[in-house]
């Protein structure tokens, strides 16, 4: 969990309907060549307006904006219970967009704690197939980059969502010593991706975020389990938590092919991961209760090693930028195996001395500086 | 070389003030020279003036250097905290004016010196000592009355809510039952005025926590705006302290507010806000000024020319998205965006070393802030920062305090005297 989102300011989303994948585009980049149809729609008070709509099928752009509604500042389109299309963040004066490309069919449209229209319809009519497509024009290397970080980023969340079920089915069975031992095994998948997590910041809030950073009427997810566990001692009234957080982890997976990536910002997605490991692994903040930290580490180190991998062939200019981040990745991976558990694992973080934290965070920081002079050596055109 | 009103002209005896003693007895002077410059307080240009309806070092232009103490009291006795009082209030006087409280080096050879002694040749430097009071003096955790004073409690005096957005608030650095704000343009003046008044406390109260801050990150009208320790101007937008009506509105407590004790007075909050200053300074320019909202050098906000051109909140850019980012710093402080509430900032950077955990900066900004009250100030706008301010990826809130900060005294008055009439 990182302290606030920055990314999802205002930021549009918008989610391929199932079997096509291929014609998705954020509502941002607005250039592609076909024009969408625009729709003014408006966040009030009372929630979603108008609440009900009717449109023909084809590529659809939802112009949203909050008319003075502090409660309600996201507006969701939802079809079958998935989400296809979204906008959040939308204080009051806010504007935000997203394109959808509309297929024939009935969709819901929700614009949560709105007072008596949270929640809408929308009615589609005419022919499938009339979407808008999206022309990239970049590098080869780039684009090679992007398709190699995501195929990775869509294998962690795939086992994310594998080992979540096991943990969640552990603690839904009421079996705390292997829901424990399975806690950290979970995690790690979404420790690995956290930046591509964080630009859907209500998810991440809803899956990682730690007793601090939300009221604590809405803390729920990874650490509302770990406390219950370890703290409690038991999973008592956990079984709904655990729901939650499988159903939150597959939304997570669901969204993936909406994340528009570009190799900057997976440089600086690594940054980011070893920023989280100076700041709430090295300092045992992460898991507080169970204090299975040094596997977050693992999960963010890792992470943000495939997110370098990805881009290290755009820095053909600065060989030894890249030398110097590789060795430093191996002997930061090092300092973090000494304190491998032969079965597997870690020590928990309660078991290093000072000098030892202060010993891995020099390592973190020195990698993190070397990392942080990539994004500008990768900026597409 | 400015003149320095030396220290030594009245170390014979003027200003002798008891440690701990029961009444605050400041010895008439002996040295004329030394009442001559008791008299011209506020004609030399680094004093300022102690005394007044209100109290200084909140609406002073900030001093270069901050030494704030909070203190736990040891006692219940209501008389106890009264003579505390008094005997600060004397003491500061002589501080503030450039003296020291009592004899460097006292005639009997047996007797521990009464003033410590650090900044005598030092000048006056601008030192104000301003005087607050927790909740905790009033009512304990338990809501139980604690000296007597349960009824004079002043309801803006609330213990703030938890805020989320990564708030971490260590309890050893957060409230207290007493504050002293000591400031002044040279360090060591203004520790000088906090080791002697923590002494003359000794067995009425104690330090709780004590916090240096040192370059003023906050402008307030009459000085050109600092920067803080991430490199960006910093409080451009703050209350200016010269406009009266401003401070009349925001700041003060007034005649028709309550309780009448407070008149004069106003409330302090301050938060120990650790900037984790490493990954600040990796990220990339562009992020830095999306997620503060304005240019780093002009310290124009996004899409204007001039640091001090109104934010333009609403525009949006070429892609449709605004130009100051939904989750900027400076869109969700803008008193248009809270209702036209606001409040006079007064912090201070400070840098404590090294975190021993992490080995990273354990630096940040002192943050200060005045208002009338709390409840419709700080508590909303911090809610509304809590959840939604894009800085706070790089903050953490790890100390905290509310303080009713007293009305000043009158020559011959003594701070806190409304409270105890």
């Amino acid at each position: 969990m990182r302290r606030l989102r920055v990314v999802a300011a205002g930021a549009a989303v918008a989610i391929a309907l199932s079997g096509c994948g291929s014609s998705t585009k954020t509502g941002a980049s607005g250039g592609s060549g076909t024009s969408a149809r625009k729709i003014a729609f408006t966040l009030t008070k009372a929630g979603c307006d108008p609440a009900h709509l009717e449109l023909p099928a084809g590529a659809t752009t939802f112009d949203v904006k909050n008319d003075g509604a502090d409660a309600v500042s996201e507006m969701e389109l939802q079809q079958g219970g998935r989400i296809v299309g979204e906008v959040e963040n939308l204080t009051p004066g806010l504007s935000g967009s997203f394109t959808v490309t509309l297929e024939p069919g009935t969709y819901q449209t929700a614009c949560p704690n709105g007072t008596s229209a949270a929640k809408g319809d929308l009615v589609v009519t005419g022919v499938a197939g009339s979407g808008t497509t999206v022309a990239s024009a970049s590098a080869a290397l780039a684009a090679t980059a992007v398709t190699n970080y995501r195929a990775y980023v869509e294998s962690e969340v795939a086992q994310l969502v594998i080992t979540t079920t096991s943990f969640v089915d552990a603690v839904k069975a009421g079996d705390v010593a292997s829901a424990k031992a399975l806690f950290p095994k979970a995690r790690i998948h979404y420790e690995s991706v956290e930046p591509i997590a964080e630009t859907f910041s209500s998810l991440d809030e809803n899956i990682d975020a730690r007793a601090n950073d939300v009221p604590a009427s809405t803390f729920r997810g990874f650490h509302r389990i770990e406390q219950q566990l370890w703290v409690a001692g038991n999973t008592a009234g956990m079984a709904h938590d655990a729901d939650e957080l499988l159903s939150d982890v597959k939304r997570l997976q669901a969204f993936l092919p909406t994340v528009k990536l570009e190799p900057a910002q997976i440089a600086n997605g690594a940054v980011e991961l070893l920023n989280e490991v100076a700041s709430s692994k090295i300092t045992g903040e992460e898991d507080r209760y169970s204090h299975t930290d040094l596997w977050d580490f693992e999960g963010n180190l890792e992470g943000a090693k495939a997110a370098f991998t990805a881009v290290r062939p755009l820095l053909g200019k600065s060989p030894t930028l890249a030398t110097t981040i590789d060795r430093q990745f191996t002997s930061t991976r090092d300092a973090l195996d000494q304190y491998q558990t032969p079965g597997g694992g870690f020590v928990l973080y309660t078991a290093l001395t000072r000098t030892q934290t202060r010993g891995l965070a020099a390592q973190v920081e020195a990698l993190a500086d070397s990392l942080a002079q990539v994004p500008p050596l990768v900026v597409a055109g | 070389m400015k003149e320095r009103p030396s220290r030594r002209e009245v170390l014979g005896g003027a200003g002798l003030l008891a440690v701990a003693g029961a009444a605050a007895a400041v010895v008439g002077g002996c040295s004329s020279d030394a009442s001559t410059k008791t008299a011209a307080v506020g004609a030399e240009p680094d004093i300022v003036a102690f005394h007044g309806a209100n109290q200084a070092g909140i609406l002073t232009p900030p001093q270069q250097r901050l030494v704030f103490a909070s203190f736990d009291l040891l006692t219940s006795d209501r008389p106890a905290l009264e003579t505390l009082l008094r005997s600060w209030t004397a003491a500061a006087a002589l501080l503030t004016a450039g003296k020291p409280i009592g004899p460097v080096e006292p005639a009997n050879a047996a007797a521990a010196p009464t003033d410590t002694g650090e900044a005598l040749e030092l000048s006056a430097s601008r030192l104000t000592v301003t005087v607050g009071l927790g909740r905790s003096v009033f009512v304990d955790a338990h809501g139980r009355d604690r000296l007597g004073l349960a009824h004079r409690l002043p309801a803006p005096l609330v213990d703030l809510p938890p805020f989320g957005g990564g708030e971490n608030l260590d309890p050893a650095r957060s409230g207290g039952d007493i504050a002293l704000q000591c400031c002044a343009d040279d360090a060591a003046v203004a520790f000088h005025a906090f080791h002697n008044l923590t002494r003359i406390a000794h067995d009425v109260a104690a330090v709780r926590w004590t916090q240096l801050g040192f370059g003023r990150a906050s402008s307030t009208g009459v000085q050109s705006t600092p920067r803080n320790l991430q490199g960006f101007k910093d409080g451009t937008n703050n209350l200016d302290t010269t406009d009266a009506a401003l401070m009349r509105d925001n700041v003060w407590v007034g005649a028709a507010d309550t309780p009448k004790w407070m008149e004069g007075g106003t409330y302090m909050v301050t938060r120990r806000i650790r900037m984790r200053l490493e990954h600040w300074d990796r990220s990339a320019i562009s992020d830095q000024e999306a997620t503060i909202g304005r240019a780093k050098i002009s310290g124009a906000p996004l899409g204007s020319r001039d640091e001090h051109d109104t934010p333009a909140l609403a525009a949006l850019g070429p892609d449709g998205k605004p130009v100051i980012p939904a989750g900027a710093h400076i869109r969700l402080a803008a008193p248009s965006e809270n209702n036209g509430l606001r409040i006079l900032r007064r912090g201070y950077s400070f840098s404590d070393g090294i975190d021993p955990v992490s080995g990273e900066l354990d630096a940040g900004l002192f943050f200060v802030a005045f208002q009338r009250d709390p409840r419709r100030q700080f508590i909303p706008l911090q809610q509304r920062l809590a959840l939604h301010d894009a800085l706070n990826e790089y903050i953490e809130h790890e100390g905290s305090a509310v303080f009713a900060v007293l009305p000043g005294a009158a020559e011959n008055a003594s701070l806190g005297g409304p409270l105890f009439a």
